[in-house]
C-alpha cells in the first residue's frame, strides 16, 4: 500500500527535500532562498540589470483502464496504465544590454546554478548586438511570499488502488451495454512546486494542485463500416483530492454507455444555416480559441507571427464592439479550482481579475511585465508563464470566462426560442485561422432542436464561422445557476512549442444562425 | 552530454537496484539552443539542458511506470522502490509480453557533431541575414532557428542494450508587411546546421509575401490545388497511425474492410503513390528501434499504389499469428516515429518542377502550406484546417492572382487518390511539427468549402 509517509520519503529523495515547509509557514522554504541568492548574485556579477531564477519540481500521476474484447474468445481485458513522472530542475532569466537571455538544467546545486546564470548572460550579449529597442519591464512589487493551491486532501497521497477501483467500476459499467466495443476511465493527477526569485526583491514559493478524469466509450458497427465514441470530461480542477466524488464517474459512465450506442444509429444533421445552443463543456473551447487567444498582446503585436499568428483584434479595436452587449469576458487567474490560477505568475506578479470585453466592447489585452507600456499600462495583467522550468516564461492567457446571463434566464428559455437548430454538448475536432476568424469546432454529442424542444441525437455535425460575426449573433447566455467552467490542458504557443492549463467558465448560450457543416 | 559508456553504467546500476525479474530503463538526454525572432529583432533565446530516466519493472504481468530527472543514487533508489510500489498496486496487464534479449540495432547515421555543439555565434548570423533582407524591403520579420542534440538509451534486465546519438535543427521565417497586408513563409528542416541557406529562406519568404498583398477573394468550393512540398506533406504524414493492424483489424482505420477484414493487397492509390519508412534515409533522423523494442528496418507501406504492409506490435502479431512488424520507428506505425515524431515517413516523388507542375493545371490554387489541421473522423482521416502565407490562383498554367485563405475539410485518403503528378520529394516539417519526405503534387477536387480572412 502506498502511503503519505511512502510519498513524502520519496518525494524528499527525489527533490532534495527542497521544497519542504511547515505547512503553516507564509515564508519559502530557506534552503531554495539560498539557491535563488547565487543566481541573483551571479547576475549581478556580470552586470545584468534583471534576473530571476525558477526552481521546479513538477510532478505526474496517470492511471488508467481500458476495457476491450479480446480477439478470437471476445473475453473482456482489462489493460491497465499506472505511470508517475518527476522532473526537477531549474530556469534563470536576466536582461542583459537590454536583451533577454534564458538557460536552464536538471542539476539543481549552486555551482551549476552559477554556471547556467553565466549561460544566460552570454546568449543576453549576443542577442543584444542585433537588439533594436531594449527590454522596458513594467514596476512590480516585491513580496516573500507562500501560496498553495486550496485543498483538504493531498491527491498524491491517496492510494493508487483507490484510484483504480474508482475507475475500474466506472469502466466495467460502460462496459455493460453488449454493444459498446470498448471503455475507459483514467484519472490525472498533476503538482507544480515552484520558487521563483527575482533581483528586484521577490522570493515566491507556490504549489499547484491539478486534477483531470475521463471516461470514453466506443461502439463499432462493422456492417456499415463506422465506429463512434461518447466521451465525459469532468470538469478538470485545481484541487485536492476532495474534489474527485463531484466529478461523479458512475452515474457519468451508465450516461455514455446508452449515449454512445444512440450516437452509432444517430441520422447525420442535415447541412444549412441553424441556431446553437452551445453548453460549457462545448463553449468553454470556443471561448478559449475565438477570444482568448485573439486577446493575447503578443500576438496582437506580432510576437507569435512565425507559428500561433497574430490577432484580428488589433490595438485600434479597444473600445469597439467585437461581440453582443451579452458577452462580457473575464481574465482571471484567481478564479476558484480553475486550472490557470496561480498566486503569482512567473514575473513575479500577483495574480488579478480584469475586463477582456465589457458588454461586447473590447477593452484589455492579457499582458505582461514586459508588455504593459506597450499599451500604455502602467502594470501587467499578470499573464506570463513558462510549463517547466526549462522552458522561457512569456505571455499566456489567464482563465478567461463568460459573465453569465440574467437570474431568470434557464436553458429551457433559449431552447424554447429556436424552430431549427442543435444543441452541443462536450468538445471534438477544432480548428481556427491564424487571425482567429475562421474556425471550424465539432461537438462529443448533438441533440437537433425542433419547435422549441430538444429532441434525439443526430451526428457528424459542424460548424463553421467568423468570429466577430459568431459573437455578435450571441442572443441569450442562461443564468448563474447553470454556469460551469472546464479546463483545458493542452494550449500550445511559442516556439518551441509550450503547453498551458486554464479553464473558462459559462452558463448555456444562444448563437443565431450559424452555419452547420455535414463531416464523415 | 552522456556517451553510449556512461548511459550503459547508468542502466546497468538502476537496473541492479530492482528486485523484480523484469526491469526496462530508458535514458533521454537533450541539449537544445535556440533564438527566436520578431518584429525584427531578437525576441528570447535559450540553452537548456534536459535529461530524464524512466524505469517499468513487472513481476507476475503487474507493471509500474517511473521516471524522474534525478540521477544521484539516492533518487534512483527511490524511484525503483516507487515503481515497485505502482507495479505492486497495478492490475495485471492481460497484453503484457515477456521481454526481449539482446538485439543487434542499426546504425541510423543520425548525428552531426557540428550541429549538436552550435551555439549563438553559429545562429544568429542567419537570422541576422533574414532580418536585413527584410528591413531591406520594408517587410517585418519573425522566426525561429533552433538545433537539439538527443541521446537516447534503452536496456533492459534481460541483456538488451542500445543507444542512439541524434542532432538535428531548422529556421523558419515569416515575413509580413507593416500593416499586415501579407505575409510569406519559409521553413528549412536540416540534420546539418550548417546546410540551413538563410539567404534562400529569407528570399523565399520575401517574395512570397510581395506577391500574396492583397489577397482577393475566390469562391469557397472545391479546386484543383498544386500544394508545394510542405502543404503535401502536413496532410500526408498523418495517414501513419492508420497502418496499425490492430485498429484497422477491429474496424477503425480506413483500411479496415466493411463488413470485417482489411484492405491489405488492395490498390488504392495511382501507380506513382508509394509511401514507406526509411531509417536510413540521411536526409532526416530517426531511430533504430521501434516501440515494441525490436530493431527498425525500411518498409513500404504504399507500393505503387497498392497497400503492402500493416504495422503488427509484438502483441497484436503474437494474437493473429504474424510477425511483428520492424519498422514504422514505434509500436504500430504511426504512434511515434522516435526522434521528432514522423522522422522517418518517406512519400516518393517524380520528376516535374514546382513551375511544370503549376504550368499543368489549367485553373487551380497553389498552397504554400497549412495550419491548424485537425482530425475530424479518424476513420476516414477527414481533416480541418486552413491555408497560410500565400496562396495563388493559377490560370492556364500560370499564377495569376493572390488569393485569400481558405479552410479545408478533405482526407489525405482522398487526396492521393485524387492525385495526378508529383515533383521531387523534399524533407519537410509542419508548423505543428510533424515532420516527412515529402513531394509537391497536383490533386483534383480539393474541398475549400469556406474562406478566412485571416492574412
Amino acid at each position: 500500500m502506498l502511503t503519505r509517509r511512502h510519498f513524502l520519503a520519496a518525494s524528499a529523495a527525489l527533490a532534495g527535500n527542497l521544497f519542504a515547509v511547515p505547512k503553516d509557514s507564509g515564508s519559502p522554504s530557506p534552503d531554495l532562498e539560498k539557491l535563488g541568492d547565487v543566481a541573483l548574485r551571479e547576475a549581478k556579477k556580470h552586470n545584468a540589470t534583471y534576473c530571476d531564477i525558477r526552481i521546479v519540481r513538477l510532478r505526474d500521476q496517470r492511471i488508467g483502464l481500458r476495457l476491450s474484447p479480446e480477439r478470437g474468445t471476445g473475453k473482456t481485458l482489462a489493460v491497465p496504465n499506472v505511470s508517475e513522472d518527476s522532473s526537477f530542475g531549474f530556469g534563470v532569466r536576466v536582461i542583459v544590454n537590454g536583451a533577454w537571455g534564458f538557460a536552464a538544467s536538471p542539476i539543481v546545486t549552486p555551482a551549476e546554478i552559477a554556471r547556467i546564470t553565466g549561460e544566460a548572460v552570454t546568449i543576453a550579449k549576443a542577442n543584444a548586438t542585433i537588439q533594436p529597442k531594449p527590454v522596458i519591464l513594467a514596476p512590480v512589487k516585491a513580496y516573500r511570499v507562500r501560496w498553495e493551491t486550496p485543498h483538504e486532501q493531498d491527491p498524491f497521497a491517496v492510494p493508487v488502488a483507490e484510484k483504480i477501483d474508482q475507475l475500474r467500476s466506472a469502466a466495467e459499467s460502460i462496459k455493460k451495454n453488449a454493444r459498446v466495443f470498448s471503455g475507459s476511465a483514467a484519472l490525472s493527477l498533476h503538482s507544480e512546486d515552484k520558487y521563483f526569485a527575482s533581483s528586484e526583491g521577490s522570493s515566491i514559493q507556490q504549489l499547484i494542485l491539478q486534477i483531470y478524469g475521463n471516461l470514453n466509450a466506443t461502439a463499432v458497427d462493422r456492417e456499415k463500416g463506422i465506429s463512434r465514441s461518447r466521451s465525459y470530461q469532468p470538469t478538470q480542477a485545481s484541487a485536492g483530492w476532495e474534489y474527485v466524488p463531484e466529478m461523479n464517474l458512475g452515474e457519468n459512465a451508465e450516461r455514455i454507455r446508452e449515449e454512445v450506442v444512440e450516437h452509432l444509429s444517430a441520422p447525420p444533421v442535415r447541412a444549412g444555416k441553424k441556431d446553437l445552443v452551445l453548453l460549457p463543456s462545448h463553449l468553454c473551447l470556443t471561448i478559449h480559441e475565438s477570444v482568448a487567444h485573439p486577446t493575447e498582446l503578443d500576438r496582437a503585436l506580432g510576437y507569435e507571427a512565425n507559428y500561433a499568428g497574430t490577432s484580428y483584434i488589433t490595438m485600434d479595436k479597444i473600445g469597439t464592439r467585437i461581440a453582443s452587449e451579452h458577452c462580457t469576458f473575464i481574465g482571471d487567474r484567481t478564479s476558484r479550482r480553475a486550472l490557470g490560477t496561480a498566486g503569482y505568475d512567473d514575473d513575479g506578479v500577483k495574480t488579478t481579475q480584469f475586463t477582456i470585453i465589457d458588454q461586447g466592447i473590447f477593452r484589455n489585452y492579457q499582458t505582461t511585465r514586459e508588455q504593459a507600456h506597450l499599451v500604455g499600462d502602467k502594470e501587467s495583467h499578470g499573464c506570463c508563464q513558462a510549463d517547466s522550468w526549462a522552458t522561457v516564461p512569456f505571455q499566456r492567457m489567464p482563465n478567461v470566462w463568460l459573465k453569465a446571463g440574467p437570474a431568470a434566464t434557464p436553458l429551457e428559455d433559449l431552447i424554447s426560442g429556436i424552430d431549427d437548430g442543435v444543441l452541443i454538448d462536450g468538445t471534438g475536432n477544432y480548428s481556427i485561422d491564424q487571425q482567429r476568424y475562421n474556425f471550424q469546432f465539432g461537438g462529443d454529442a448533438f441533440w437537433e432542436i425542433k419547435g422549441g424542444k430538444k429532441g434525439n441525437m443526430i451526428s457528424r455535425a459542424a460548424y463553421q464561422g467568423r468570429t466577430p460575426d459568431f459573437w455578435q449573433a450571441c442572443d441569450g447566455t442562461a443564468g448563474p445557476a447553470y454556469w460551469l467552467q472546464f479546463g483545458l490542458t493542452g494550449d500550445a504557443k511559442g516556439e518551441p512549442t509550450q503547453i498551458n492549463s486554464i479553464s473558462h467558465g459559462c452558463s448555456p448560450s444562444r448563437f443565431r444562425q450559424i452555419n452547420v457543416m455535414l463531416t464523415d | 552530454m552522456m556517451t553510449r559508456e556512461e548511459a550503459q553504467t547508468l542502466a546497468r546500476k538502476v537496473i541492479g537496484f530492482s528486485t523484480f525479474p523484469e526491469c526496462q530503463v530508458t535514458i533521454t538526454a537533450s541539449e537544445q539552443a535556440y533564438t527566436r525572432f520578431a518584429n525584427n529583432g531578437i525576441t528570447t533565446a535559450s540553452f537548456n539542458l534536459r535529461h530524464n530516466l524512466s524505469i517499468a519493472l513487472t513481476r507476475d504481468g503487474h507493471t509500474g511506470d517511473m521516471a524522474v530527472s534525478d540521477l544521484d543514487d539516492d533518487s534512483l533508489r527511490a524511484a525503483v522502490r516507487k515503481a515497485e510500489e505502482l507495479a505492486a498496486i497495478a492490475p495485471p496487464n492481460p497484453q503484457a509480453l515477456p521481454p526481449l534479449g539482446p538485439q543487434n540495432f542499426p546504425a541510423t547515421h543520425d548525428f552531426d557533431e557540428r550541429t549538436a555543439a552550435a551555439r549563438a555565434p553559429e545562429m544568429i548570423p542567419h537570422v541576422k541575414t533574414v532580418i536585413d533582407a527584410a528591413l531591406e524591403r520594408k517587410l517585418v520579420a519573425a522566426g525561429l532557428i533552433e538545433r537539439t542534440h538527443r541521446v537516447t538509451a534503452i536496456a533492459n534486465k534481460s541483456g538488451l542494450f542500445g543507444f542512439h546519438n541524434a542532432s538535428d535543427s531548422q529556421m523558419t521565417t515569416t515575413v509580413r508587411a507593416p500593416d499586415g497586408s501579407s505575409s510569406g513563409w519559409a521553413g528549412q528542416p536540416s540534420m546539418r546546421l550548417s546546410d540551413i541557406d538563410s539567404p534562400k529562406l529569407a528570399s523565399t519568404a520575401i517574395e512570397k509575401c510581395a506577391r500574396w498583398k492583397n489577397p482577393q477573394r475566390l469562391d469557397a468550393g472545391n479546386y484543383t490545388v498544386v500544394l508545394e512540398p510542405t502543404a503535401a506533406g502536413d496532410l500526408v504524414r498523418l495517414m501513419a497511425g492508420s497502418f496499425s493492424a490492430r485498429s484497422t483489424d477491429e474496424g477503425r482505420t480506413f483500411l479496415s474492410k466493411r463488413g470485417g477484414g482489411t484492405l491489405l493487397g488492395e490498390k488504392l492509390f495511382p501507380d506513382f503513390v508509394t509511401l514507406r519508412t526509411d531509417p536510413f534515409d540521411p536526409r532526416q533522423p530517426s531511430s533504430p528501434w521501434t516501440g515494441d523494442l525490436l530493431p527498425t528496418s525500411a518498409i513500404t507501406w504504399i507500393d505503387k499504389g497498392t497497400v503492402a504492409n500493416l504495422a503488427y506490435d509484438r502483441y497484436w502479431a503474437m494474437k493473429t499469428g504474424k510477425q511483428p512488424t520492424p519498422g514504422g520507428g514505434g509500436g504500430g506505425f504511426g504512434f511515434g516515429f522516435g526522434f521528432g515524431g514522423g522522422g522517418s515517413l518517406l512519400m516518393e516523388g517524380g520528376n516535374a518542377t514546382l513551375d511544370e507542375l503549376i504550368a499543368s493545371v489549367e485553373r487551380g490554387l497553389l498552397i504554400t502550406h497549412f495550419w491548424y489541421i485537425r482530425t475530424v473522423n479518424p476513420q476516414t482521416l477527414q481533416q480541418t484546417g486552413l491555408t497560410r502565407d500565400g496562396v495563388f490562383l493559377i490560370e492556364n498554367g500560370k499564377i495569376t492572382t493572390p488569393a485569400m485563405n481558405f479552410r479545408f475539410l478533405e482526407s489525405p485518403v482522398r487526396l492521393l487518390k485524387n492525385t495526378k503528378s508529383l515533383g521531387p520529394a523534399m524533407r519537410v516539417r509542419g508548423l505543428e511539427g510533424g515532420m516527412m519526405i515529402a513531394p509537391a503534387l497536383v490533386a483534383t477536387d480539393f474541398p475549400l468549402p469556406s474562406i478566412s480572412d485571416a492574412v
